[in-house]
């Protein structure tokens, strides 16, 4: 079993996540995020940055995340967080966000990129169907397990460009939880959470 | 007119954060951690977005009462979960989010709404609960000024407090999320910032 740390950014939307009752029981730990640099992780497994989190408060600590994964550990980078500001080896691009298909006509054209992974035991591809910001181009040798109108990955599982493993998505499920908002989102939640933890 | 001072919400790597740029005439801007370097006694009104560190604002009450004893004004959007004044208790969400319980009513008048609709506030391309899905309680002596579906949970309320300065309550998204909206709510920013300015 991982131990697991997130990030609190001291917003509502985290504090529903973090410190209410459906979830918080799955952290082992919260740090503020004005206390990340003066936080002994050395027990901590995985570090979860949730959705929303300013890059421009994590660039500061690109080190911090480089030593965790260079000591074999976990980085989970969740949707608008700006993950290329502070990690090496992200490649990530703008698309305009498409709030209303579902109300609209069309569809976001998810599919699974890899049906044999463990992530899929616990989440279906309809609760990882909301929205997304932007598209991810997993780097050689990363794993996409959810594309995105055969243009790019909305989240994929790297465990090649450093001794420890990324998992980068640009899913926002926590900002939506945390926003009484979009039942799918917290359902997502529901098998992500308890996935990472069985990691 | 006074000047409304905004505090800059967080920026992610989404699209959907709208700045209050031009869109009123009396407006500055400062970053959340300059707060306790900005003398606020040069401002009308200090404006706060949903996207905040509300942990660090916590550190700042004393600030931000001696901002109000003197006559400020504070308009507080998003959902309260690390209260910061004792005019503040944590949000409390709807119990079943039905269209019915969606609905916004004005039970009382104010400048900041003044010719707003509120069906315009209910719905955005016919879908309901962007604007509110829960309260903010209000303290008592509060005006209630919108309310949500036949339980009339409060969402909206404005406060004059005794001994002094006054809290204009909005439990949702950001007011300024209808900048160049094609409807009646187009109405709410320069309202809202010419009663703040103290007009």
């Amino acid at each position: 079993m991982g131990k697991l740390a997130i990030i609190d950014t001291g917003t509502y939307y985290h504090h529903r996540v973090i410190h209410e009752d459906r979830f918080g029981h799955f952290f082992d730990q919260a740090i503020y995020i004005r206390d990340l640099c003066k936080t002994d992780l050395s027990a901590i497994t995985t570090l979860i940055v949730p959705c929303r989190t300013d890059p421009a408060h994590l660039v500061a600590h690109r080190k911090l995340f480089a030593d965790f994964l260079n000591d074999g550990k976990t980085v989970v980078a969740m949707g608008s967080t700006g993950p290329d500001k502070w990690l090496d080896d992200i490649s990530w691009r703008f698309t305009p966000t498409n709030f209303w298909w579902w109300k609209e006509g069309g569809s976001l054209n998810l599919e699974i990129a890899e049906p044999e992974h463990s992530l899929f035991d616990y989440v279906k591809l309809t609760d990882a169907t909301w929205h997304h910001h932007g598209l991810l181009t997993p780097p050689a040798g990363a794993t996409s397990l959810i594309n995105a109108n055969k243009a790019g990955s909305i989240f994929y599982d790297d465990r090649v460009t450093s001794p420890g493993r990324k998992i980068v998505t640009t899913l926002d499920p926590m900002y939506h939880h945390g926003n009484h908002f979009m039942p799918a989102t917290s359902r997502f939640l529901d098998g992500f959470l308890p996935w990472l933890k069985s990691q | 007119m006074g000047i409304c001072l905004f505090i800059n919400p967080i920026k992610g790597a989404g699209d959907d954060l709208p700045d209050i740029g031009s869109h009123a005439p009396n407006t500055a801007f400062v970053d959340q951690y300059d707060l306790d370097k900005t003398d606020l006694s040069q401002f009308a009104a200090l404006i706060l977005p949903a996207h905040i560190d509300q942990r660090f604002l916590g550190t700042r009450s004393d600030q931000i009462t001696t901002f109000l004893d003197q006559g400020g004004t504070l308009v507080f959007n998003g959902h309260v979960a690390w209260p910061m004044l004792p005019e503040l208790k944590p949000f409390v969400p709807l119990e079943r989010q039905s269209l019915e319980n969606l609905m916004i009513y004005r039970v009382n008048h104010h400048p900041v709404f003044d010719g707003v609709d509120c069906n315009d506030l209910t719905f955005k391309r016919g879908v309901a609960g962007f604007y509110a899905r829960g309260s903010n309680p209000p303290p008592d002596g509060a005006i209630p000024l919108h309310v949500l579906g036949k339980e009339q949970l409060v969402c909206d309320w404005l406060y004059e407090r005794p001994k002094g300065g006054r809290i204009l309550m909005h439990s949702g998204n950001d007011l300024w999320m209808y900048i160049g909206s094609q409807n009646s709510t187009s109405r709410v920013v320069p309202q809202l910032c010419a009663w703040a300015g103290g007009e």
